[in-house]
Order: C-alpha cells, then structure tokens, then sequence
C-alpha cells in the first residue's frame, strides 16, 4: 500500500544496492531520525535521561551481540561482561586522565581482545558447549572485576569524572543524549553496511553451513574469530558510554549474568540477525515491565483492590518469562519477524496471493 | 584394471588433477583401498558405482574435507594432499554438493555472491567505511555475477529468498555460485539428483556450455546412465572403494563386472545370456 514498487526501477547496481531501496522506506527512516534527534526538544527531560538514553544504549549493545549470534550464528552467554571489560577499561583510562575518545577505543580493544580469546572455544565447540564456554568467561570475568585492583572490591563503586566528548561536556543530559545517539547510530549503520558486503555474506555463511563456507574460500577459523572480535569490539565501546553517559559510577554487579540475559532475551525477542530487531527488543524488554507494573497499578486502584507489593514488584519478571517462551514458540524471529511481515503484506496489497 | 584402447581421446593434453593410491578409513571400514585416477584438462570426467561405493568420499578427499590416510592428490601439479578446503578453493576448484549446500535466510543473488569470495577482500574495516570502502569491490563483483546470472537464466529469481525457489532451480543456483568463482577445475556432486527430465536436459546443457565457453574442466558424479553416457568423455566406475573399470563412458558401464556390481551376480549373467542369444 505505503510501501509502492511498482515504478521503481533501478539501472545501476549502486541505486539496487543501497540501504534503502524503496523510497517509502526512506521516507520513514528519516522521519524517525528527525524524531529521534529533535527528541531533546519535545521529550521531558526525565524521560530523555531515565528512557531514550538507556534504550539507545542498550540497542547499541544488543546490536553488537546480534552481530555474533545472528549474524555468525554464535552463541554468547558472557556479553554483560565484554561490556563490563569495555566499561572498568575505560573508566580507569579516563579516571587516569586519557580523553574520552581514545578511552573508548581502548575499552573496545580490550573487550576485543579478553573476548575473542574466549571465542577461541568456538573454533572448536559449537552450540549448548559454546554457551558453556562463553558462560564461563562471564564467571571468570566476574571474579576479576570483583578484585580490589580492578574495582575496589565487589560492593565498591567506582566514579567515571566529568568527561567531554570532541571538545563537548558530557554534563548536560542534552549532550549526553546525542553522544549515545550518535554512537548507536554509528553501530546501526555499520551493521546494515556488513548485510551487504563480502564480510557479512561470509560471516552468513559461516551460520548456515561451515562446510559449505570452507569450499568457497572462506575461513571459518578466520570469520568465527573475526565475528567474536567486532562483537567484542562494540560490546566494549558501549560499555564505556555505558558507564560515561549513563551510570556514570560503575559496580562489578551491574555487568553480571543478569545482563546477559537481558541482552540475550532483547536480541532474540527482537529478532536475530535483524538491523530493526535490537532496537524493538531494548524497548520491549526495557519498558515492558514498567508499564506492566504501573498498568498493573491503575488497574488495582480502579478496581479498589490490594495488591500485595511484592506481587507487583514480581508480576513484570513473570511476564517477562512468558514473553520469551511465547516469542520463541510463535515467531522465532522476533518482533523485527513480525514487522517485516506487515511491510510484506502491504507490498503486495490488496494482491494477498503474491505474498512470498 | 581394464586398459581398453579406446580409452583416451585426447593423450596429450595436461593433466589436471591426479589421485595417485588413495586410501581412506573411517573406523574398521575402508571406504577407498588404493583408488589413482587422472583428469584431464577440458574433460568431462564421470565418477559413478553403486551406492557407497566411495565416490562422493573420493571427492571429499580431494576437497580437502577428509584427508587421506595414505596415497596424494596433485592439482596443476601441485601436491595438495593435507591442505584446509578453504585454501583448496583458492587454487581453482569448486564443487557443489550432493544435498544442497545453499545459505538459507539469504537471496538468490547473495548466495550468488558468495561465490566470489575469493576474489574479494573483506574485512571489517571495509564495512563500516563501505562508500569509500567495500562499494567499489561490490559493484565490480557483481558484474561478473550478473554474467553467470544471464548463463545460467537465473534472472528472474535473483532477489528471491533461496529457500523459495524450487529444487531444480536450487541446484541450478549452486552450479552458478560455483561458477562465478572463476574454477579451473568443478566438481559436482549428483547435480541431477531429484530431478525430471527437462531440468535434467538444462543441466546438461549448462555443463557443456560451462566447459565450451569457460573452458572449466569438470568432474561430476552422478547416477543417470543417460547422462553420463551423452556428455562425459571418460568414466571411472567404483565399486566397494575400488574402481572396477575405466575409459569411454558405453564400454566401461557395458563390462560385466560393472554390470554385476550394480545388479548382482545372477541378474548379471541372465543379462549376459541374453546378450549372447
């Protein structure tokens, strides 16, 4: 219906090949930009900080794990600590007064590094195993940011200073909020970039079928590593915006397993190997529970019963549970699945027999 | 082994790929005792025996995904013996598999794609600055896959998910994803299994065009007589892991213990008698 085809017709493999093909499309993508970035000035403060801030970063994040699990087909049950190693790394760079730029960089380099020496194990294991293996790291990495060294020990928080990104403080929430967006803009793009080049057509391959990858050229050692590398990259460059713009004083229990997942659960409700997913399954599973709780709060003062606190506080994580089950069991692909869907339909509408 | 005089066409051309005594196990079982073969440039060689006779082992041998326990493989002469599959790609083979090997969740044309791995250069960097990065490598891989699109009249289902194509045209997109990797030497694997008649013809068709026009020489299993007998220049039957004959396609299939391998030993000399009467 919005979304025409008809008429369009590409004559050279740039146009074909862009990110947006159909002009809908486009249209709809830079009314959400715009939205987005006007957001500072028709969103309440409260909600641009406590709501838009920790979704984009949280995209950002399920982004980069979406990368490894649908992109290369690995799983990884240790990325709230990849994000941790990027935080405490940065953190401690910017604390020693590196600017903020080059402390990112170094806190992605370094989730990079401890994270791809952890997928090491998936040059041999695969599936549940490799959970196991990443399981591990998340234990072990654990444990040492638990240290005084690293930490100060497992109750004590450590202060990120004032930072200032390409010369602009990070203090105001205004600032803050477009440092985050432009980063998560950044990650989005480069992850729509890599669906069309010879990288991410490798990395599919790696997915689907090794076997078949190896007799084409590729390298699975070379592209399961290489997957394991830039997710771990991302994974550490959001958690130091993570603990800079956002938490802005960070505790070893804040990168626990809890955090994964919460990462896992947003990129498979989301939707795997998806661009649009990880930005629907952070909402979701950020914002669910709170309007749960608080629809669940209207609906007990209307009906004038009591519900018990602990009820409430308890009532989002069951359904939350619930949500994961019934995503995996009805649409495995997630709610980007379920908005590719809708798109397809309206390309063909009112044609209901050409739907693919 | 037979040495039939009519057995090579063409004496003097080089030798692309030679098998010379290979030998593979898994567990107690041999699947190949002491198999040696040579292939000739521009050939059509078919590889064909009863099921589990070690043919698609032997390919798999000389792809690199099961290594040999005894015996050496030379391609252009050089000795690949224990090389990874990945690196075999790049020294001119490609091959197709007996039970499709396509990338689900992908386009036609991106599987397509693939097929050029070698003769690009990704990397990470190069996507995320595509525009001035990977684009310019994109757009001129795709012009020599939009050519083997046209050979192989894929046009219409380019941008298709793969998995909704129909199975003839399948193993017609993976004939083409081998064959945009520019191989010297192709080797497929049944590339006729499940298929009726007129698909089978097409095939057939984009085989020889692959030899005449891409001067590819090409080893190809496969089950239908008819076929190996109208397009290969030479055949190498297997029969337990050895081969039982070789040489021009109707003489070695017409020899009795290629008859008896592949119908048993009585049904074999009821034929035989009626040949003779």
């Amino acid at each position: 219906m919005f979304y025409r085809r008809a008429g369009i017709r590409h004559t050279r493999y740039e146009d074909e090949r862009q990110l947006f093909p159909l002009t809908f499309d486009r249209v709809l993508i830079i009314a959400i930009l715009v939205l987005l970035l006007s957001a500072p000035f028709w969103v309440e403060r409260l909600y641009l900080v406590g709501y838009m801030v920790p979704w984009l970063i949280w995209s950002g994040a399920a982004l980069g794990l979406n990368l490894l699990m649908g992109g290369a087909g690995q799983i990884h049950l240790g990325y709230g600590a990849v994000i941790g190693i990027g935080a405490y790394t940065s953190v401690h760079l910017v604390r020693f007064g590196v600017p903020l730029e080059l402390a990112m960089i170094a806190g992605g380099l370094m989730s990079a590094l401890i994270g791809s020496i952890f997928g090491a194990a998936a040059l041999r294991v695969k599936g549940i195993y490799l959970a196991m293996a990443t399981l591990a790291m998340q234990y072990i990495v654990d444990f040492f940011t638990q240290t005084k060294i690293i930490s100060g020990g497992s109750l004590a928080t450590l202060q990120v200073p004032p930072v200032s990104f390409l010369g602009i403080s990070l203090k105001g929430d205004v600032a803050t909020y477009y440092f985050c967006f432009g980063v998560t803009f950044l990650i989005a793009l480069y992850m729509l970039n890599i669906r069309r080049t010879s990288f991410g057509r490798a990395l599919a391959a790696v997915r689907e079928k090794d076997y078949a990858a190896q007799i084409l050229g590729v390298s699975t050692y070379r592209y399961k590593l290489l997957a394991f590398w830039v997710s771990s990259f991302i994974g550490g460059v959001v958690g130091s915006v993570l603990a800079v713009a956002y938490l802005r004083a960070i505790s070893p229990d804040q990168f626990h397993l809890e955090l994964s997942v919460q990462l896992l659960a947003m990129v498979i409700v989301g939707g795997l190997g998806s661009v649009l997913g990880p930005f629907l399954g952070a909402a979701l599973i950020l914002f669910a529970p709170i309007v749960l709780n608080n629809a669940l709060g209207a609906a007990a003062s209307a009906f004038g019963t009591d519900i018990p606190i602990d009820l409430r506080a308890h009532m989002p994580l069951l359904a939350y549970g619930l949500m994961i089950v019934l995503f995996l069991l009805y649409e495995p692909l997630g709610l980007a699945k379920i908005y590719d869907n809708f798109r397809k339909y309206l390309l063909v509408w009112p044609f209901r027999h050409a739907q693919k | 082994m037979s040495t039939s005089p009519t057995m090579m066409p063409t004496p003097q051309k080089p030798i692309v790929l030679t098998c010379h005594d290979i030998e593979r196990s898994f567990g107690g079982l041999k699947a190949l005792k002491g198999v040696s073969l040579n292939v000739h440039e521009g050939e059509i060689f078919g590889l064909v025996g009863p099921n589990g006779s070690g043919k698609t082992t032997l390919v798999n041998v000389v792809t690199g995904f099961y290594p040999p326990n005894q015996g050496t493989i030379t391609l252009f002469g050089e000795n690949i013996t224990h090389i990874e599959p990945h690196q075999i790609a790049r020294r001119g083979i490609a091959r197709t598999f007996q039970n499709l090997a396509l990338f689900k969740g992908m386009s036609v044309l991106d599987n397509i794609l693939i097929g050029r791995h070698i003769h690009m250069h990704p990397s990470a960097l190069g996507s995320f600055f595509y525009w001035w990065g990977a684009q310019k490598e994109e757009l001129a891989n795709r012009r020599i896959v939009e050519e083997i699109i046209e050979f192989m009249q894929l046009q219409d289902i380019r941008d298709e998910p793969v998995e909704a194509v129909p199975l003839g045209l399948q193993k017609r997109v993976e004939l083409a994803r081998a064959l945009v990797a520019e191989p010297r030497f192709l080797i497929l694997d049944e590339p006729m299994a499940g298929m009726n008649q007129e698909e089978k013809e097409y095939i057939a068709r984009f085989i020889l065009d692959a030899r005449e026009e891409r001067g590819v020489t090409i080893l190809i299993i496969e089950h239908h007589m008819d076929v190996v007998t109208a397009i290969c220049d030479r055949i190498v039957v297997l029969s337990y892991g050895e081969i039982i004959a070789e040489g021009e396609p109707r003489q070695a299939i017409s020899q009795p213990q290629v008859i008896k391998a592949y119908i048993g030993e009585r049904a074999a000399q009821r034929q035989m008698k009626g040949a003779a009467i």
